[in-house]
């Protein structure tokens, strides 16, 4: 104990010694690591937006359809549909549950003049909506009149589309004074048709169909012949963290007909997204890591070589092989666990100034502009120390070898 | 018992297709409580054989007993054992170290092998007042003169209460007032303490002091008086410019 404490006080003193060089290898440490750690925050924040967008904008924490829909989602079959006041009230009673929202899918057209349009329609009730997915406002453009937001008055059949159907349909509506007509077979398959009236755009908010309508859920029920019945109830939760506890609890509540997803599993492309995003970063920073600790690794051959008479007064006096060692794998540990430290610091530093202000930024999925609040968790800043403490430990393993291997005559020679 | 038996002790190095031989069969017997002295001129092996018999080089020749020890064809480890409880080490160019205090320089042999404490504080400060250095326990030692640094190297050999202590060539690197006060200081310990010393130089001054000579040419003991006697002669004869050879790059 005593032999390690005053090795471990030689170690740092060699640190501290040949400042420049040290601080060489502790700047490369520093710049890498930080770097490093920012990115990471950069990215966390975007995924946490990527989520809260999808989350919040779109999907729901959680999905309940029929047993079977998902599987069938590209059809939006009406036939597997449910009476939805009383699910909903059965679900709103899970605890963790936080909000519920109906909704009904289904293809259709719209026709606007002499032009037909077939697209697909999400229909939902605005109040239950905005609890749910409270991010769908920001997504929407004159939107007061299907929300009936900012004291305008609701329009009973509004509808909501994509900026690319706007374009499609403008010079159509141009031309006729008629309301549009939104179409499409019911449930029990037959041709069915209402008025609709275009109040504004929808952004996507991620990849999906260009061709999306938003419209009120009791037109659609309408529509479909479907009063009261509905295909879809997205879910909000207290607790994301605690997604799947509360999935298995809705289940449950639920029964056998029903089933239950999570955002996770419906908008998937999200985690390919991130799960992508992850691998490249654990590349880069791979290799950033190996390069910082053969960084180390140099620094350390050049200590060894610089105190070879050192290392042979010590054999002279008796340290054996493996406490030469131990003194240099220590040396490596200060490096690195000190360049960890300080560039983790930098790094977090760094990560939280970006963060007060946020990071505006558009991405190509997506028609919402993105604001990242860049973070970064205390246990990766603990693991990047821990790995940049132990790698250089690693890497000064040969340095260290090399230095007890020395012959001690030859060393006391000067090597 | 002899302290120290050496029997036909060779050593070769092989330098590509030749091969130098720097000790051919030396036989050597050390008293303890011996001042002994090693002269010969430069390349007659003196610097080998302090190294074969400090156990930190192996002859490819002959047999060594240390202290009833055979030191045969042990490890690293166990040299380093031998070396660090019977062996003390003086170097020509001190080897301190450079990141350790006085004190942490002296007390390193016996920190390494577990020990601390009062008793050895006590133990480092006894042997800093022996050399003269207890004013200077908590400099380093590049704020030490020449001669302050072997005063350290000396209490840094003496520290472990070694059997014998070598020193090659300790004064090499001194001017000649501060060679006679560190040999003085040798002979002192010798003389007081009982410290068994052997020790090789070039320096003549010190045969007047030596309890005994032993004169190595070109690998080989040569009878002790006579040769003895015409190395010192030859090297009075030399002037004082050869007694002091001054290797300045080792006086950074
Ligand atoms: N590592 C080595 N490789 C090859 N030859 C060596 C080596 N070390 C010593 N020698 C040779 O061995 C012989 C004895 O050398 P040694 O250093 O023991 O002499 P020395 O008496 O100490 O000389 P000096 O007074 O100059 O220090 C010399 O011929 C030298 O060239
Ligand atoms: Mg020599």
């Amino acid at each position: 104990m005593r032999r390690t404490l005053s090795l471990l006080r030689i170690a740092l003193r060699n640190v501290l010694r040949n400042r420049r060089r040290t601080l060489i290898t502790l700047a490369a440490l520093l710049v890498g690591v930080s770097v490093m750690v920012s990115v990471r925050g950069v990215l966390n924040g975007l995924q946490s937006a990527l989520v809260e967008n999808v989350v919040k904008g779109q999907t729901g924490a959680l999905q309940v359809h029929r047993k079977g829909y998902r599987q069938n989602v590209l059809a939006s079959p009406l036939t597997l549909d449910f009476e939805s006041e009383p699910i909903a009230e059965k679900a709103r009673a899970v605890p963790g549950v936080q909000a519920v929202a109906p909704r009904i899918a289904f293809g259709g057209m719209l026709a606007v003049g002499d032009e037909t349009i077939f697209l697909f329609n999400q229909a939902i009730d605005p109040a239950a909506e905005l609890k749910v997915c409270p991010k769908r406002g920001a997504a929407m453009h004159d939107a007061g009149k299907f929300f009936g937001a900012g004291g305008i008055e609701q329009v009973a059949d509004a509808v909501l589309v994509t900026g690319e159907l706007e374009k499609a349909l403008r010079p159509a509506m141009a031309k006729t004074k008629d309301p549009a007509a939104l179409l499409a077979p019911d449930r029990d398959g037959a041709l069915s048709g209402e008025n609709a009236t275009i109040v504004g755009k929808v952004d996507l908010s991620g990849p999906g169909d260009r061709k999306l309508g938003i419209v009120r859920l009791d037109v659609a029920q309408r529509l479909l012949k479907m009063e009261g019945r509905v295909t879809e109830l997205a879910v909000a939760v207290d607790d994301l963290s605690r997604l799947e506890q509360t999935k298995a609890a809705l289940q449950q509540a639920l029964g056998e007909g029903y089933e239950v997803h999570t955002w996770e599993e419906i908008a998937s492309f999200v985690v390919d997204i991130r799960n992508m995003q992850n691998a490249l970063l654990s590349l880069v920073a791979a290799v950033f890591m190996l390069l910082m600790l053969l960084g180390v690794a140099n620094t350390m051959l050049m200590s060894v070589l610089d105190r070879t008479r050192e290392i042979g007064t010590m054999m002279a006096v008796g340290v054996r092989r493996q406490t030469i060692v131990a003194l240099f794998l220590m040396e490596a540990g200060f490096i690195g666990a000190l360049g960890g430290s300080l560039g983790g610091a930098l790094g977090w530093g760094l990560s939280s100034w970006l963060s007060a202000d946020g990071i505006s930024l558009r991405l190509p999925t997506s028609d919402v502009p993105y604001v990242i609040h860049p973070f970064v968790p205390v246990q990766y800043l603990a693991a990047v120390v821990a790995i940049a403490a132990t790698g250089a430990v690693l890497f000064a393993l040969y340095p260290a070898w090399r230095a007890s291997r020395l012959r001690p005559v030859e060393a006391l020679a000067g090597g | 018992m002899a302290l120290l038996q050496l029997r036909g002790i060779e050593k070769s190095y092989e330098l590509g297709k030749t091969v130098v031989t720097a000790l051919r069969g030396v036989d050597l017997e050390v008293e303890a409580g011996e001042f002994t002295v090693v002269m010969g001129p430069s390349g007659s092996g003196k610097t080998t054989l302090l190294n074969i018999i400090g156990c930190l080089d192996r002859p490819t020749g002959g047999s060594y007993v240390l202290d009833g020890e055979a030191i045969g064809d042990r490890d690293f480890n166990d040299l380093a054992d031998i070396r660090n409880r019977k062996i003390g080490f003086i170097f020509q160019n001190f080897n301190l170290i450079p990141v350790l205090s006085v004190r942490e320089n002296i007390e390193f042999p016996c920190v390494i092998r577990g020990e601390g404490g009062a008793e050895l504080n006590q133990r480092v400060e006894a042997i800093a007042r022996d050399v003269g250095l207890t004013d200077f326990l908590h400099h380093k030692p590049d704020e030490l003169s020449g001669g302050q640094r072997q005063r350290v190297a000396i209490a840094r050999a003496l520290v472990t209460g070694p059997q014998l202590v070598l020193a090659d060539e300790p004064t090499a690197n001194l001017d000649s007032k501060t060679s006679d006060q560190i040999i003085d200081l040798m002979l002192a310990l010798n003389r007081d303490k009982g410290v068994t010393f052997l020790f090789s130089t070039h320096d003549p001054r010190v045969m007047e002091h030596a309890r005994r000579v032993v004169s190595i040419h070109d690998g080989v003991i040569v009878d002790g008086t006579a040769a003895a006697a015409a190395d010192v002669a030859r090297m009075h004869g030399a002037g004082t410019s050869f007694l002091l050879p001054y290797d300045a790059a080792e006086r950074r």
